[in-house]
């Protein structure tokens, strides 16, 4: 059995007997029965997997379990739930911003993640955080609506570009 | 108080299936559960919501009351796969007339039971109201009886004029969970005893017919993995492999450690000449329609032209890998898969597992997006296979690499037109032929294990749309129905993408050369009212501007804008096939005609189809389709390599990311008399011509293949090439050792090759010790990192037994441990300085010179003191270490007598100089003693002696350059006082980068060092740094180098610009999002600088899998995700993109052929 590491995910903490160079996103996924972080790409690139680590966006598929000993962890499921969704799970299930849903987790996340530093973007700002969130179903649209609404800008104003 | 018994009876519609069992379509039970079947998925697309509005709309419910169960093969029609944007358009035609019956039969009941007439009856949400206030519920109606009624196909359905459900917004039922992290997906799926496998795929990637497919194997080599913990099996079964484990680390570590012996596999065709490809390809010609008499118009012609389009090969790309879990029991089995057509797949899964179809359960669980058929089916048949083999439930995940690679393709094209125009400027005859490499794509596991024969099968397919929808009077369509190059299957749209690119580029360019209006001339050969309807919506809602002549653009500085229009009816299924939704476009287009980049920056897309059943998720789709394709076009083309698929991850195969997105206008043609029709492809197929035409409006230049990528984009302009970059190279240390071994024979003589053992001693107590000595000895430990050799990967600390690779063999370090046996602890403190002086082992024995002893030398007797305290002081663990043995002549350790005469003088300690400050000679000391920063960073001679010459001036650690710390250092900014400290305080520069490699568990020892001693080698290795800035001059270098590496180098590697951008610089671009982790700036990174590649290209290999300090991030590493020849042009880039100064290295290929190769410590 291999050593414990103790960890704090959505404000619980946790002993997990896993080898220290776990990714975190299996921890989460095998060992916390959580669903909100998925596997896309193992490699940093898609963002599927993000979760908050002491408030900051980490791809949680490229970072070990040994990086998270006294870390605060954030999953989907530790913003909110159905019943009491986080401001911006409402605006991305208020805009329906999502086809397939598979990326979901990574742009709510991400978001968040803006909204805290920067509780007021710019439309700019909001693209070039999600630059490196990819979505194949082409929900772009939706979401970007769905960031703009959660950021409290005009959900209407015209994304056309320059 | 008890439970009241669940209320019996219930109303079905069935339907009899061609096996002879009913398959229900409604049930209505007594406990008011309405429940409704469909055979098909919901694939991201939102059909278990519309569906969930037709059939409320015929029941009068709401929506929210219809429990809808998808594509469970125990429970559902079979439909058929779920292709073609069917399910609104065919499948919901026998659901909604159940739904109608159902209504029809509780209205009948209602009617009796509460004594009103039919007419009069009110439907409110389930409830049935009647006279004087009475009312009935569904529930009540049905309580009692089971009965289940043959669907009545004639069964009169709603009039659209009473619909107060369909045509209106319904939020998707799904979104709210998967928002919220509840469990959706097949991968979320977690059985009770499940275990984790993985797969191992055969070498030839892509490749599923031809006779090596399934007997390719040679061995698997079990023991390679006897070492995974929690191994529970290996599976062969043909060249099927895979492992189970107890965890999904545990089996990712088994797939990747697991060796297996191939033979020799067959090359793939070449591909970066598709035209040829897809000739040479044998095929059968299949003619669609010969209309008129073509040959004799293209005779008779004004002008003639001929034109021929290339489409490449296209991922469906799925963000997640397809994953399933199976359970197989000797008598039955239950499967949980994201497949696309659940009836098929039980097939294939009975047939694999020589079951009957019925003893198979399939249950369709929600998978990312797929747009046609990707690796879902593959995946559900390993689970099947692994669980089988272990007797207990598995899931299998495939990876990235495995699902890019594997996945069936969406098929490349090449379509040849020949059009001529009579003197009018009429298209006068149209002869189009197109070539389309087939996609049957069985099973994977079907064909590694040899259950059905791997042969080729043709299928027509190519055939979508292959028909324009104009009608020119001498007209001859012909398919080339042939055999697949690649595994091939369907990709949203299929064939119609690559035919309408032919079809609405042609047009466009005859209506040029007519000198018409382009929107205009298809007006012109469009016959259908609805088409011509449609077209001219849009062009209305775009403003279009009529373009009968294409006059040159106004640059506005390298952007020129244009605009372009196509139109298509995506026809699918078996020739003459169904019409979807019509569909047309305006596409806008920035092109930057330096860097050759094609920005969409606005369309205008209609669509007509038929009845909307949810307006919202119609607009959705079409978002959707018009993201999807525009990033196809512009981005999309699986590259291949001469024995492989090269695109295995995003950096491979880039798709469009935000800030690309484009604006988008929707219209949909108000149609709600007119049946609905599949909206999941039809947007997407107008896209190419829309977008290349708007180019050629933009730049007067027509592109006839894709994707539109800037290399092709500038090539087409007749941009300048890029020169070749110039050669230059070097090679590392210890490589001229070969001739150590003769020469060093002579000097043997005269050396004191034998030297006594020293005796050995009791294990010292180390209470005898002051706990300031020991404390002390632990800091000096640290600076010298002894840990870092002398523990193996998981091991105890310092109890040895790494391996260190060297040119002449492995030297496994030793145990520093107090342990009597295999350690130190019987080492006296004499024996202990001997060995830190001289290099001796206590028995006597030459130790090598891996072991810098040379360093140690100098330091003094009470810090030697020290560190044996609290060597002694330490935990003894008991363990045996492999002996070095090196291959001859360097097995014979007394040879280093020789070597020491020649090499290692000098035994005094340091010296220091009185001229300098105290912090400096305290820094000099700690790196030339104890620290040994020389070991790595002095090149070393032919011998492998550290040149004395040549002093921290650039050597080689593990297969990185340990670069110089002197003034001969590559960093573009120089290293200071403070980045010194930095660097070795936290493991990250902020001008510089951060410690990787060997350096970064260095780094992490130091953490136990005072702050005061960090401070003194920073002192000592700045001096020997004299052009260093100030830290505002140093700021105001990297802000400028920053900036001026900011602009993309347009004639660096694409290949390599585009691996940059979507595996990169997520954590390297300046100014990107903040992630978890430092965001070194690749600009100022000395590795890029450097004269060699080599370090630059470890880390992309091998990451930063320990970084000094957990609050740096860690780096993946690329090994088994990027090929060499990517990683070569990603090098290429990095260096011309961030060292523009530089020149380009040589060889990097080589290099990187031969960092891949060496064994990794």
């Amino acid at each position: 059995m291999p050593a414990t590491t103790r960890l704090s995910v959505n404000g619980h903490s946790h002993e997990v007997a896993a080898a220290p160079d776990t990714p975190l996103l299996y921890v989460l996924r095998n060992d916390l029965a959580l669903n909100g972080p998925k596997y896309g790409c193992g490699l940093g690139e898609c963002g599927a997997c993000t979760v908050l680590i002491d408030d900051v966006a980490a791809r949680s598929c490229i970072i070990p379990l040994s990086a998270c000993e006294g870390r605060h962890v954030v999953t989907l499921e530790g913003l909110g739930t159905r019943a009491h969704p986080d401001i911006v799970q409402a605006a991305f299930i208020k805009e329906q911003a999502a086809q397939c849903g598979y990326c979901l987790n990574g742009m709510i996340m991400t978001v968040k993640a803006l909204l805290m530093r920067n509780a007021h973007p710019t439309d700019a700002d909001i693209r070039e955080t999600l630059r490196y969130n990819l979505c194949r179903c082409g929900a772009h649209v939706e979401i970007l609506r769905a960031a703009r609404r959660a950021a409290g800008l005009d959900v209407e104003s015209d994304d056309v570009r320059a | 108080m008890s439970v009241p018994e669940p209320l019996k009876g219930s109303l079905s519609i069935v339907r009899v299936a061609p096996s002879g069992a009913d398959e229900t379509f409604i049930a209505i039970h007594a406990d008011g559960r309405i429940v409704a079947y469909n055979g098909h998925v919901d694939l991201g697309t939102g059909i278990a919501t519309a569906l969930r509005q037709i059939v409320a709309e015929e029941l009068d419910v709401v929506p929210q009351r219809i429990d809808l169960v998808l594509g469970d093969t125990a429970r559902t029609p079979d439909q058929g796969p779920t292709i073609a944007s069917e399910t609104i358009q065919v499948t919901a035609i026998p659901l909604r007339t159940a739904a109608a019956q159902a209504r029809h039969v509780l209205l009948m009941r209602a009617a009796a039971r509460l004594d009103t007439p039919v007419a009069e009856l009110v439907v409110d949400d389930g409830l049935i109201r009647g006279r004087d206030n009475h009312s009935v519920s569904f529930g009540e109606l049905v309580a009692g009886d089971t009965v289940r009624l043959p669907l009545d196909e004639d069964a009169p359905v709603k009039a659209v004029e009473n619909y107060r459900i369909v045509g209106r917004p319904l939020p998707r039922v799904d979104i709210p969970a998967k928002a919220t992290g509840e469990a959706v997906y097949v991968h979320d799926v977690r059985v009770p005893g499940m275990l984790h496998g993985r797969v191992v795929r055969p070498p030839y990637a892509g490749l599923d017919a031809g006779d090596f497919v399934g007997t390719s194997l040679i061995a698997v080599d079990e023991t390679s993995v006897a070492h995974i913990p929690g191994l529970v099996a290996v599976v062969r079964i043909g060249d099927f492999v895979g492992v189970v484990t107890d965890r999904e680390e545990n089996a990712i570590k088994a797939m990747d450690a697991l060796k297996v012996t191939w033979k020799p596999t067959p090359r793939l065709p070449d591909l970066d000449d598709l035209a040829h490809a897809l000739t040479a390809n044998p095929s059968t010609p299949r003619k669609l329609i010969d209309k008129g008499d073509v040959d004799a118009a293209v005779a008779g012609a004004a002008t003639r032209t001929r034109r021929t389009y290339v489409w490449p090969y296209q991922l469906h790309g799925s963000i997640g890998p397809s994953c399933a879990v199976a359970d197989v029991r000797a008598d039955g089995a239950r499967v949980w898969s994201g497949t696309q057509n659940p009836h098929w797949m039980r097939a294939d899964i009975a047939k694999l597992l020589g079951l009957p179809e019925a003893a198979i359960d399939l249950i369709r669980l929600e998978a990312a997006g797929c747009y046609g058929r990707n690796c879902a089916d593959d995946v559900t048949a390993d689970a099947a296979l692994l669980s089988r083999a272990v007797g207990r439930p598995v899931r299998v995940q495939l990876t990235r690499e495995q699902e890019h690679v594997w996945e069936p393709k969406g098929a490349a094209q090449l379509i040849d037109v020949c059009g001529a125009l009579d003197a009018e400027g009429n298209i006068a005859a149209y002869d189009f032929a197109t070539r389309y490499p087939s996609n049957a794509a069985p099973t994977l596991a079907l064909l590694l294990t040899g259950t059905i024969p791997s042969q080729a099968t043709t299928m027509q397919m190519g055939d979508r749309t292959a028909v324009p929808p104009y009608d020119y009077a001498n007209m001859r369509v012909v398919v080339h129905d042939m055999a697949p190059i690649m595994r091939a299957s369907w990709l949203r749209g299929v064939s119609a993408l690559p035919n309408t690119f032919a079809h609405e580029s042609f047009i466009d360019e005859m209506a040029a050369e007519a000198g018409v209006d382009p929107v205009e001339y298809r007006l012109r050969y469009l016959k259908d009212p609805r088409a011509a309807a449609l077209v001219k919506a849009v062009a209305k809602r775009a403003a279009w501007t009529p373009r009968p002549v294409r006059l040159p653009r106004e640059p506005d500085g390298d952007i020129v804008r244009g605009r372009g229009f196509a139109y298509a009816v995506y026809v699918h299924g078996t020739f003459p096939g169904r019409a979807a939704a019509w569909s047309a476009w305006v596409a806008d287009v920035a092109v930057n005609v330096a860097t050759g980049d094609v920005a969409v920056t606005h369309v205008t897309v209609g669509q007509d189809s038929g009845l909307v059943i949810n307006p919202d998720g119609v607009r959705h789709q079409i978002h959707g389709n018009v993201v999807q394709s525009t990033s196809r076009v512009l981005k999309e083309e699986v590259a291949f390599e001469p024995a492989t698929v090269a695109s295995r991850e995003w950096g491979g195969y880039p798709i469009l990311t935000f800030p690309d997105v484009p604006a988008i206008d929707v219209v949909i043609v108000p149609r709600p008399d007119q049946p609905p029709l599949g909206v999941g492809e039809s947007a997407s197929v107008p896209s190419a011509a829309a977008i290349a035409n708007a180019v050629f409006d933009a730049t007067g230049v027509r592109f006839r293949e894709l994707p539109l990528t800037p290399e092709r984009v500038r090539a087409g302009l007749a941009a300048a090439r890029r020169p070749e970059p110039a050669k230059a190279r070097k090679r590392g240390w210890f490589a001229g050792l070969a001739a150590f071994g003769v020469a060093l024979g002579g000097l043997v003589l005269a050396a004191l090759p034998w030297r006594g053992a020293i005796a050995p001693i009791a294990r010292p107590d180390p209470s005898v010790y002051a706990a300031e000595t020991i404390a002390r000895g632990g800091e000096l430990a640290a600076i010298g990192a002894c840990a870092v050799c002398h523990t193996r990967e998981g091991g105890a600390v310092n109890a040895g037994g790494r391996a260190l690779n060297t040119p002449f063999g492995t030297v496994y370090a030793t145990n520093i441990t107090p342990d009597v046996e295999t350690g130190i602890g019987a080492w006296s403190y004499p024996a202990f300085a001997r060995a830190m002086r001289e290099g001796i082992h206590r028995d006597g024995r030459h130790l090598y010179p891996a072991f810098p002893y040379t360093h140690f030398a100098k330091a003094t007797d009470a810090d030697l003191q020290a560190l044996y305290a609290y060597l002694m002081a330490q935990p003894a663990v008991t363990q045996a270490n492999p002996q070095t043995a090196l291959t001859f002549p360097f097995n014979l350790r007394p040879l280093m007598a020789g070597w020491n005469t020649l090499f290692h003088r000098s035994t005094a300690t340091f010296t220091p100089d009185p001229a300098k400050s105290e912090t400096w000679n305290r820094g000099a000391y700690l790196v030339e003693s104890l620290g040994h920063c020389g070991a790595c960073h002095t090149p070393r001679n032919a011998l492998g002696a550290e040149k004395a010459s040549a002093r921290l001036a650039g050597g080689e650690a593990e297969g990185w350059e340990a670069p110089p710390l002197t003034a001969l250092s590559h960093a573009p900014i120089p290293w200071s006082e403070n980045e010194l400290y930095a660097y070795l305080r936290t493991g990250e520069s902020r001008v510089h980068g951060v410690a990787a490699g060997p350096m970064a568990p260095v780094v992490a020892e130091l953490a136990r060092v005072p702050d005061r001693d960090i401070r003194a080698m920073a002192v000592y290795l700045a001096s020997l740094n004299p052009q260093a800035l100030s830290a505002s001059g140093e700021a105001a270098l990297a802000a400028k180098l920053e900036a001026v590496t900011a602009t993309r180098v347009i004639d660096a590697s694409p290949t390599g610009s585009r691996i940059y951008d979507a595996a990169c610089a997520v954590c390297h671009q300046v100014g990107g999002p903040p992630l978890f982790g430092a965001r070194p700036s690749l600009a100022l990174n000395t590795n890029l600088h450097s004269a060699a590649p080599d370090n630059l290209i470890q880390v992309i290999l091998h990451g930063i899998p320990k970084p000094a300090i957990t609050d740096l991030g860690y780096m993946p590493g690329f090994a088994g995700s990027f090929s060499d020849a990517q990683v070569a042009e990603l090098v290429h880039y990095l260096r011309a993109q961030f060292a523009p100064d530089k020149p380009a290295w040589s060889d990097v290929a080589a290099v990187v052929g031969r960092l891949r190769a060496a064994p990794r410590p």
